[in-house]
């Protein structure tokens, strides 16, 4: 495929083009990191130039860095130590 | 006890124990806030650790090892009930792009600094199973797709797209408490 990148010559957009309707649909794949290098810088280049789009993936942004914070944070259970440590004596040698 | 075992288990505990509120964490999450279920899940994981521990190499991430064990141990039983369809009918989010009510009224993000812990892991919690363990595995362990469509079962396309139903539904709930508190009208 990659001999025909440029085919066809016009008509065809490049990733230098994107919509903002085509940078919206790949906002979570583009901040999860999840995009090839050609297709994020496709929507890192649209971003750069979109101040529709910009604010909005900032949001995105904050919003995933928010959930990971608060979700990933350790718990602690009373008992569930000592509970443990009565479970791993009774396993056989 | 022979020395040798006693040793054995007094090593394991002192490398592994300390990460028990880690895996306690990731276990609530996991099984939606249920907190006995949390506890025999970790309680679980940590025995099978302790019978593997002499293929753990010593030096390497004990935490990153153990929640690996935790996270499939729950993920096996989670295949064994994933026949029964959700309760829920969750299918109906949009999932055309959309910004949401929550960017509409806040697009700053400021109300990430005031909606308190509680509220936001109970909407976690709340989730529907599918949707949960895609963003526990996504957002809270940070797996990529293809990590995530191996665990499950699932083809990378219906990890996307539950992540995205499940990222917007987490929105629309963030939204409700911030009109509740008075926080946006």
């Amino acid at each position: 495929m990659s001999e025909y990148r440029s085919w066809p010559p016009d008509g065809s957009r490049s990733e230098s083009e994107l919509s903002c309707e085509e940078a919206l649909a790949r906002v979570y794949e583009f901040l999860d990191g999840e995009l090839d290098a050609s297709q994020h810088d496709g929507v890192r280049r649209h971003l750069q130039k979109c101040r529709r789009c910009y604010p909005y993936f900032d949001f995105e942004r904050l919003f995933l860095d928010y959930i990971h914070e608060l979700g990933a944070a350790e718990e602690s259970s009373p008992g569930l130590e000592d509970r443990i440590r009565e479970v791993l004596a009774a396993q056989p040698d | 006890m022979s020395i040798p075992a006693e040793h054995r288990r007094t090593e394991f505990e002192g490398e592994a124990l300390v990460h028990l509120d880690a895996l306690y964490g990731l276990a609530l999450r996991l099984s939606g806030g249920d907190e006995p279920r949390a506890e025999d899940l970790v309680q679980e994981s940590v025995l099978k650790a302790y019978r593997a521990w002499d293929r753990f190499e010593a030096g390497t991430n004990c935490r990153a090892w153990l929640m690996t064990i935790l996270r499939n141990t729950f993920i096996n039983e989670f295949r064994q009930q994933k026949s029964r369809p959700s309760p829920v009918d969750f299918e109906q989010v949009a999932e055309r792009p959309s910004s949401g009510a929550l960017y509409e009224a806040d697009p700053e993000g400021r109300i990430f600094d005031h909606i308190i812990d509680d509220q936001v892991i109970s909407a976690i919690d709340e989730l529907p199973v599918e949707f949960r363990v895609a963003v526990v595995l996504s957002d809270l362990e940070g797996l990529s797709y293809q990590e995530v469509a191996e665990l499950m079962e699932i083809p990378v396309g219906t990890v996307k797209s539950r992540l995205f139903r499940a990222r917007k539904r987490l929105q629309e709930r963030l939204y409700e408490y911030a009109v509740e508190m008075g926080y946006v009208k």
